[in-house]
């Protein structure tokens, strides 16, 4: 094999290397960037990545306009003193309108420039009161209620950089839902995985002996693998319901449940259900991983276990554990990244109640239900680190071989 | 010998206890999407095998509200979507499989990566994209699927690709064949069987897919079947013999699939998680 790529052979890498750029590592990098700001698109203020203040000058100029037409009115009504204050300030706040008078649209200030400019607007504001209030007697033609008005306005014409830094990942830290989710997706993963490998593995070992009518058992098995989990988690929604639901009457009646209500609405009784459903959906696909990892498995060992007279349990964890660990070790390793990023199944069956709510559910809500996506990476965040932490504990430290490069 | 034989009958009750439960939910669905109404909710007749009037307004009811343009977009999406994706993987994995290079490690593993990555970690943006170039609700949401099938589909490929003897190629390269050619007219016919495997698996990828069409096509007219189904509880009433009905109809699809290539599929699922 040749040591180097040459152009042409480059390019047929191309088109994945646009598409992994587009669609997954750009959106990865952009939620790492995300998690920086307090973004959120549903508040003005917060919906754009603001590193530095940003200042809507068209608007400021239009509110300086107005302050002075109002004040125009007005000053005919006080003393010669205040009148003279007035202008003052209304020279003040033209001088402010000419400076930005230039300005197109909303434009990026620094924030001592920032600082200094709403100085100054809070120390016309103050002018403005104070002759108000010493005139409390007359009344005027627009009076102090308006302008203050105005000159709240004003104020939001500056939009403060949304730049949080990682003071959002120090909230993770403090955030119990956050701790709560990643509790219930622990429980989950653990509990269906191993239920899986229980039952894909006792599958397996029965369908390594009966060659025969297996193909029809395994066209069966595929089918629950192959469904949308979207469309069986709607399935098992249907049989675990409080008043129509079949399993749910069964498991009352035979006392696993105090009421059939009591499914998908109590938190025990919810987690099971999301359990069990994945259990359903998933053991037939570890069955036959596992199966595929059986038959490859010299025959001829059994032959000469049997020989020297060992029994089928010190076959099955000498030999048949041994060699299978490599498929068993990858195959442990995808279920339970699929069931640590579980969505469709509690999206659709709980949509979080009664204790289910996973790390990608809480993320969900967070980005597109609330619209704040700076918090939600955050939490995406986390739950990539703790997916990376799965592969390398698995890869690591127990030895699954994934990447093979020969 | 008489262990032996009750081994076989116990493993025999095993099997058939699996297909049991394998098989029982789709029956439940089966037999409810006959039962009209008021039979699926009366507390007597809800849970009759066979419905005491059966119906087929359910089907009536869903067809009407446009469940086959569901299951027309799930084709359309999921048939673009193994078309890019595997004439994609297929260049890649050839190079993967067959050149070494320096950074290929890292390429593997960047491809690996992003199949582990939570699906979550893209959507955010993904949508901020769609909506900034203003293709929400469309089927450019066949390109977003890139970041679920295309590293499996890389991966099943390259496995396949690495079984292949490298003296075909050499043999190829004397005769005068280029890359293209070699990859084109030789290979890529031996390769066939892992090229329809790895479109098996990017088809059923493609036509599960949930999250990403709930949150970029929120538009009835563009939903999938997954989504669509869903759409079908509301938020005062859940109209069960609908959703029976329509899941029946779409499981239908599924089930061909799984009759006609479940050799291709076993074989797509085995393949990098066991060794040869």
């Amino acid at each position: 094999m040749r040591k180097t790529i040459t152009a042409k052979q480059a390019a047929f890498l191309l088109p994945l290397f646009l598409l992994l750029a587009v669609f997954a590592l750009y959106p990865i990098i952009s939620s790492a960037v995300y998690s920086l700001f307090d973004y959120r698109t549903n508040d003005q203020q917060a919906a754009g990545l603001y590193t530095s203040d940003n200042f809507n000058a068209p608007l400021f100029i239009e509110d300086c306009g107005y302050i002075t037409w109002f004040l125009e009115d007005d000053i005919t009504l006080v003393s010669q003193a205040d009148q003279a204050e007035l202008r003052a300030v209304m020279d003040r706040v033209n001088a402010l309108a000419t400076k930005y008078a230039t300005a197109e649209g909303v434009i990026k200030i620094p924030s001592a420039e920032a600082d200094k400019l709403f100085a100054a607007v809070s120390e016309i504001e103050a002018d403005i009161q104070a002759v108000y209030e010493r005139n409390g007697h007359v009344s005027f033609y627009n009076g102090w209620e308006k302008l203050n008005t105005i000159l709240a306005e004003m104020h939001t014409c500056l939009i403060n950089s949304n730049f949080t830094g990682l003071s959002a990942y120090a909230k993770l830290l403090h955030d119990t839902r956050f701790f709560r989710s990643l509790q219930s997706t622990v429980i989950f993963t653990v509990i269906s995985v191993s239920l899986e490998i229980v039952f894909g593995m006792g599958l397996a070992l029965i369908m390594n002996q009966a060659i025969k009518g297996i193909g029809g058992v395994r066209t069966t098995a595929l089918i629950p693998w192959a469904i949308p989990t979207a469309v069986s988690a709607l399935m098992w929604s249907y049989m675990y319901d409080g008043s129509s639901g079949i399993i749910a009457k069964i498991f009352t009646d035979i006392g696993l449940i105090a009421s059939p209500e009591r499914m998908l609405l109590s938190a025990g009784g919810a987690m099971s259900a999301a359990i069990l459903a994945d259990v359903w959906k998933t053991t037939p696909y570890m069955a036959l991983l596992l199966l595929a990892g059986l038959q490859i498995i010299d025959k001829v060992l059994y032959e000469s276990a049997k020989i020297d007279g060992a029994g089928p349990a010190k076959t099955f964890f000498r030999i048949t554990l041994p060699l299978l660990k490599p498929s068993l070790l990858v195959a442990l390793l995808f279920r339970t990244l699929d069931a640590f990023r579980v969505y469709d199944l509690i999206a659709v069956l709980t949509g979080g109640a009664q204790g289910t709510e996973t790390l990608s559910i809480y993320a969900y809500k967070l980005m597109i239900a609330q619209n704040n996506y700076g918090y939600g990476a955050v939490v995406v965040l986390a739950m990539a680190l703790c997916v990376g932490m799965i592969a390398f504990v698995f890869v690591k430290v127990l030895g699954a071989e994934i990447v093979r490069d020969d | 010998m008489k262990t032996k034989r009750t081994t076989k009958i116990l493993s025999a009750l095993i099997i058939a206890a699996f297909l049991a439960v394998m098989v029982f939910p789709f029956f439940w669905i089966l037999i409810t999407s006959f039962k009209p109404s008021n039979e699926i909710f009366g507390k007597d007749t809800a849970f009759n095998i066979i419905a005491n009037n059966p119906t087929l307004t359910n089907y009536r009811e869903v067809l009407d509200k446009g469940i086959l343009n569901s299951v027309k977009n799930s084709f359309i999406v999921a048939t673009i979507t193994t078309l890019y994706v595997v004439s994609v993987a297929t260049l890649s994995a050839y190079i993967l499989a067959r050149v070494r290079f320096k950074g290929k490690g890292l390429v593997l593993a960047i491809i690996l990566s992003v199949s582990m990555f939570p699906q979550m970690v893209v959507v955010g943006p993904i949508f901020n994209m769609f909506y900034k170039l203003s293709i929400l609700n469309s089927y450019f949401v066949t390109l977003a699927y890139s970041s679920i099938t295309l590293p499996a589909a890389v991966w099943i490929m390259v496995a396949h690709f690495k079984r292949i003897p490298l003296s075909i190629e050499e043999a190829a390269s004397i005769d005068g064949c280029s890359q293209w050619q070699t990859l084109w007219k030789v290979i890529f016919p031996i390769a066939l069987p892992g090229v329809f495997t790895s479109a098996i698996m990017t088809f059923i990828a493609a036509w599960n897919e949930y999250l990403l069409t709930m949150t970029l096509n929120a538009d009835k007219e563009f939903q999938t079947v997954p989504v669509a189904i869903n759409a079908l509880r509301t938020q005062f009433s859940i109209l069960w013999g609908e959703i029976t009905a329509a899941t029946v109809l779409v499981v239908i699809p599924t089930l061909i699939i799984v009759l006609l290539f479940q050799k291709q599929i076993v074989s797509g699922m085995t393949s990098g998680a066991v060794k040869e």
